[in-house]
């Protein structure tokens, strides 16, 4: 057990558990935006984990989520278009928060990889991990109108 | 203390499965499936089985929901058009 | 198809192919020659596979 494992315990246990709590409670909007935040939480956990347990092939999963959890939530955003409508779910705070712990967590891992293509990975799979959370977050909060239409 | 992170995914594991029965609407079901996809490949990542967790990443964070949800749609709009017929 | 826009479409389908295999470096764990080879192919098909989808949306 060192740092990274705790680290990843810390996150796994605070920020997705904060979001299976918010995916089964509450109205519509809040269990959409805990979904788009779970994946945003998930991916640095894998990082952690992956530094953790001295398994670079862990990052390829949070490769792989990072991709895949944005598009899930896109499927979300556009099947429940109407039902979303009238009352759009903006949690700017807590998505830039997700995004800010994403940044850390990658940085950190960065540094102690040391420049080498595993850092180029890591980067990509940081942009990778923050762009979709954002452009899924903006997706929800109705800002993309081409979504609504049929 | 190794074990920590086994048991913080295995909780988790366990109360999104009991949500995911708990939550009757499908709409709401297929958010609780997606976040318990997301879970579950995390748990198998502890257990130190990355390749079963890529398969699971791969179908139950954007497929399983994706194909709950296109049900639904289908059938609501089935339900739709019969009502208007009638 | 004239000569400029074969040009085009050859330098579009080289710009792909260059940011395909250097996404593909980046992700491999080990380099040798199979995985280079393998690399430039699917680079190649992820090229092509490109230029048909970016024609597609900006064509709309």
């Amino acid at each position: 057990m060192n740092g990274w494992i705790l680290a990843a315990t810390v996150t796994l246990g605070g920020g997705v558990g904060a979001t299976v709590w918010g995916v089964a409670t509450g109205p519509l909007g809040r269990r959409v935006v805990a979904q788009n935040l779970c994946t945003a939480f998930a991916c640095p956990a894998l990082l952690l984990l992956s530094q953790g347990s001295d398994r670079p092939s862990y990052v390829d999963l949070a490769l792989v989520l990072a991709l895949l959890g944005p598009v899930g939530t896109l499927v979300f955003a556009r099947l429940l278009a109407e039902e979303l409508a009238e009352d759009p779910p903006s949690a700017w705070g807590l998505t830039y928060a997700a995004a800010a712990v994403g940044a850390v967590v990658v940085l950190a891992v960065c540094v102690t990889v040391g420049p080498s293509r595993a850092m180029a990975k890591l980067l990509v799979v940081g942009v990778l991990l923050i762009g979709g959370n954002l452009v899924a977050s903006r997706a929800l909060s109705g800002g993309f109108p081409e979504l609504r239409r049929g | 203390m190794a074990d920590a992170v086994i048991v913080v995914a295995l909780l988790l594991v366990a109360v999104s499965a009991t949500a995911a029965v708990a939550v009757r609407d499908p709409v709401r079901q297929a958010l609780v499936l997606a976040v318990l996809g997301v879970v579950l490949a995390v748990l198998f990542t502890v257990l130190q089985a990355p390749d079963v967790a890529l398969s699971q990443l791969a179908v139950g964070s954007a497929l399983t929901p994706l194909l709950l949800l296109l049900a639904v749609h289908k059938v609501k709009r089935r339900g739709r058009k019969e009502g208007r017929h009638r | 198809m004239n000569g400029r826009t074969t040009l085009l479409a050859t330098a579009e389908l080289l710009g792909w192919w260059t940011a395909l295999a250097v996404l593909w470096l980046v992700f491999i764990s080990t380099v040798d020659t199979l995985e280079l080879t393998v690399g430039a192919a699917v680079a190649g098909l992820g090229a092509l596979a490109a230029r048909a989808a970016r024609r597609s949306v900006t064509g709309r």
